[in-house]
């Protein structure tokens, strides 16, 4: 062996791998930097320096066994988690995306209004001789025409320029046309750029010949933090939650807003906004009835078959190796399929029965095929468990219980069911855990329908927390993931408590000692 | 005769009402698969007319980039299988052979991060990769490379954990009587513990192979191009339209994706099961 594996070789061969990923990171960083996407940056410089001294020195050994896991862990995993958390710390949601100086800018631009005669002039984009930008405007109808700078407006005498035909100036002394070639590289400064006409008002191009008067209503005021309508004189004022509101009236909000740290407001709307908690509480029950009907459904029929066929039976093995089949296919397709099964009008299932259920438009039906579907999916993992189980159980016990007078049944209820949840019970919790957070039946059979959503709801009849909160994060139009996250780390805490319990009670702890 | 009667008939009965339970969705498919008429419709559960239409049409149409979303889905799958294993075994070996501090606090990390439903920091994956992408084209949202390191993330947990129960049963002797022969730690894993637990490697690696190859909100949200699709999401498409549910290539689709998943399943079924006690599900 220690020939095969000389030393220089690998040692060679480590120090290559280590260059190798270093440099490819190193030039990550590097166009990190560039784009100035800075909390990336920083993390892969800190693996990069991580890598470095784990596998360059000795310093920590078992270091050198966990970097590339706990690399990938942070990355992928840590990362995410910590992102949602501090996701629902904020007033993160469909119209306050974006950070408070854009939001200011965006709300500047907002407030740009056509003045009331919805003035228009032709132009022609310039410079002067000091290559400043001008326009060279003419208002044909009244016959007026001036050079307009960005901050000042020169009125032209028309005898001393060139006007054609339409009445509208085309060459002026000192003005210099921008050809075709040079408007178009400036373009998109020419499109933001405003043009002195008076006090209130500015041109901006609406085209390539075009001008239109406009001007400013809504003023920012970097000094007092509001904006100020100039029309009506009202006051916008930052209301501390991603907006600013009227002074006089706070239900009038600039749009858009920004993503606001509102701390735990996200959390307290959980329990105090009744347009969130009854959804919520509905959900949230469903979730507990779907969970725990799921596992005691799964459960049973498996203990049966396993009973069943606690014996040495003509074609056992023939049985089992059909019984497994659907936890042994690919469950996304097995779910579609049921999906397909169960259509009112040409699906197998009511064709089977002659009957015209609507299974997916009725709450009560829908509900019935989600675990209906789900007890197909899971019953013969509980059937392979329980038949380990009931084979680990000594026959000694039963025996012994059955010279002594007990009947088939006592022997079973009293010794063989108590002591098989003793083995299951952890399993048992593990599956509620899973099933409480089972995303993919409910997304790929139902959506979560049937849901009224022409009386607004947006959680369905079968919609579990985790797929309520998934429409809540991610459907089009209402996304608010603030609060989507906020539910997230509340079914975090709940899973994590099911679970630590189910754990506590397998005494997986104790491998921590 | 009685005593059959009275023990074994109703075995069979329940044996028999289950497997037509079991086997009922899985006809069902091969019926569609193999008729003509391209839907799940249900005239008759006796086949009318067989057809290979919709298997010929798998593989020749060429509307239906099938045999790539395959070569994509396996070589996504299998590199998945092998870097998490090749990563998660050198963190498993240590939480389970080695001491050092903050042993306990790192197993407790590692079992708590797991139950955070994956789902929920979706959102918080899809900025961070989006926003990779606009330095790093060939890694961030969208691509395959992307996804592959997204899923290499998520394994991470699992496999650890999952190792972690496997290596625990491999019995210590060996590596501690190297130990005392003066091997180093990196010397025991590669010499003493690889070669001992490759079994279990390649059981595992596996086992994410299933995992990864039946993913599919994850692989929805990064692969829109038609091409760089995997099987599963390719094969949704051809169900999800509201009025173009093509059954028919979909079933045809489904039971060829599904061969390798069972017979990989049906060939590990004692590990699979002793992994599951072990305390994860499969999903």
């Amino acid at each position: 062996m220690e020939k095969l594996f000389s030393r220089k070789v690998t040692v060679t061969a480590k120090y290559i791998t280590v260059a190798i990923v270093l440099s490819l990171l190193t030039l990550l960083i590097q166009s990190a930097f560039a784009k100035r996407e800075f909390a990336i940056a920083g993390f892969l410089t800190i693996a990069v320096i991580a890598i470095a001294i784990t596998y360059l020195t000795n310093i920590s050994i078992p270091m050198k066994f966990f970097l590339p896991g706990m690399i990938f862990l942070f990355a992928f995993v840590v990362g995410p988690i910590i992102y949602t958390v501090a996701m629902s710390g904020f007033h993160y949601q469909t119209g306050n995306y974006i950070s408070k100086p854009e939001s200011i800018s965006k709300i500047t631009l907002g407030g740009i209004r056509p003045d009331p005669g919805q003035t228009t002039f032709d132009v022609v984009v310039g410079q002067d001789s000091a290559k400043h930008l001008e326009l060279l405007a003419s208002d044909a109808g009244t016959k007026k025409y001036f050079i307009a700078t960005t901050t000042s407006k020169t009125d032209l005498d028309p005898a001393t320029i060139t006007i054609n035909a339409d009445d509208v100036a085309t060459a002026a002394p000192g003005f210099h046309a921008l050809t075709v070639d040079e408007r178009f590289a400036i373009d998109a400064t020419l499109q933001t750029t405003h043009f002195y006409y008076s006090k209130d008002f500015f041109i901006t191009l609406e085209g390539a010949t075009v001008g239109a008067l406009k001007s400013q209503t809504l003023s920012y005021s970097a000094a007092t933090d509001t904006f100020t309508d100039v029309r009506t004189g009202d006051i916008y004022k930052d209301n501390g939650v991603g907006n600013y509101a009227n002074v006089k009236n706070k239900t009038d909000l600039l749009q858009p807003g920004w993503r606001a740290p509102i701390w735990f407001s996200n959390y307290a709307k959980l329990f105090t906004d009744p347009q969130i908690r009854k959804p919520l509480i509905k959900v949230f029950i469903w979730t507990l009835i779907f969970a725990f009907l799921t596992v005691l459904t799964q459960f049973a029929l498996g203990l049966l078959v396993a009973i069943a066929m606690n014996r040495k039976l003509f074609g056992r093995r023939f049985y089992r190796s059909i019984i497994i089949l659907p936890y042994a296919m690919p469950s996304i397709m097995s779910i579609l399929i049921w999906g397909g099964m169960f259509d009112t009008e040409f699906g197998a299932i009511n064709h089977l029965f002659g009957s015209h259920v609507h299974w997916f438009q009725n709450a009560f039906y829908a509900r019935a095929a989600v675990i209906i579907v789900n007890l197909w999916l899971g019953f013969p993992y509980f059937y392979l468990i329980c038949s380990g189980a009931l084979q680990a159980i000594p026959a000694e016990l039963s025996e012994a219980a059955a010279i002594d007078g007990a009947s088939n049944r006592q022997v079973f209820g009293k010794i063989t069911l108590p002591l098989l949840l003793q083995i299951v019970s952890p399993l048992l919790v593990a599956s509620f855990a899973f099933n409480f957070n089972n995303f993919n039946i409910i997304y790929l059979l139902t959506g979560g329908g049937p849901s009224d959503t022409l009386g607004g709801d947006v959680a369905g009849a079968t919609d579990i927390l985790i797929s309520y909160t998934y429409k809540i994060a991610f459907s089009a139009g209402t996304q608010n993931l603030g609060l989507a996250s906020a539910i997230s780390v509340v079914i975090f805490v709940i899973i994590a408590s099911i679970s630590l319990y189910g754990i506590r009670r397998s005494k997986v702890l104790d491998s921590f000692k | 005769m009685k005593k059959w009667l009275q023990q074994d008939l109703w075995r069979h009965l329940v044996a028999i009402a289950v497997c037509f339970f079991a086997l009922f969705p899985i006809y069902l498919v091969f019926l569609s698969a193999l008729s003509k008429s391209g839907s799940l419709q249900v005239t008759s559960f006796w086949p009318q007319t067989l057809s290979l239409k919709n298997f010929h049409m798998l593989f020749t149409s060429p509307k239906i980039p099938y045999l790539i979303w395959m070569k994509n889905s396996i070589v996504i799958a299998g590199m998945v299988a092998v870097l998490s294993v090749v990563i998660g075994a050198a963190s498993a070996f240590a939480f389970s052979r080695l001491r050092f501090k903050g042993k306990k606090q790192g197993l407790q990390l590692l079992l708590l991060v797991q139950m955070f439903p994956a789902i929920l920091a979706l959102s918080a994956v899809y900025v961070i990769m989006s926003r990779v992408y606009t330095f790093a084209p060939h890694l961030g949202l969208g691509t395959q490379p992307g996804l592959l390191l997204v899923y290499l993330g998520g394994a991470m947990g699992v496999n650890i954990w999952l190792l972690k129960g496997f290596v625990d049963s491999i019995p210590m002797e060996l590596d501690e009587a190297a130990r005392v022969d003066g091997a180093s730690a990196v010397q025991t894993y590669w010499l003493i513990f690889v070669p001992l637990a490759a079994p279990v490697l390649a059981v595992v690696s596996l086992l994410s192979f299933i995992g990864t190859f039946n993913e599919f909100i994850l692989a929805r949200l990064f692969l829109v191009d038609m091409n760089a699709r995997t099987v599963a999401v390719g094969l949704q498409g051809f169900i999800s339209g509201q009025y173009a549910q093509n059954w028919g290539p979909f079933a045809a689709g489904s039971i060829v994706a599904s061969i390798p998943i069972v017979a990989i399943f049906l060939s590990l079924q004692k590990y699979i099961i002793s992994g599951l006690t072990a305390g994860s599900v499969k999903g």
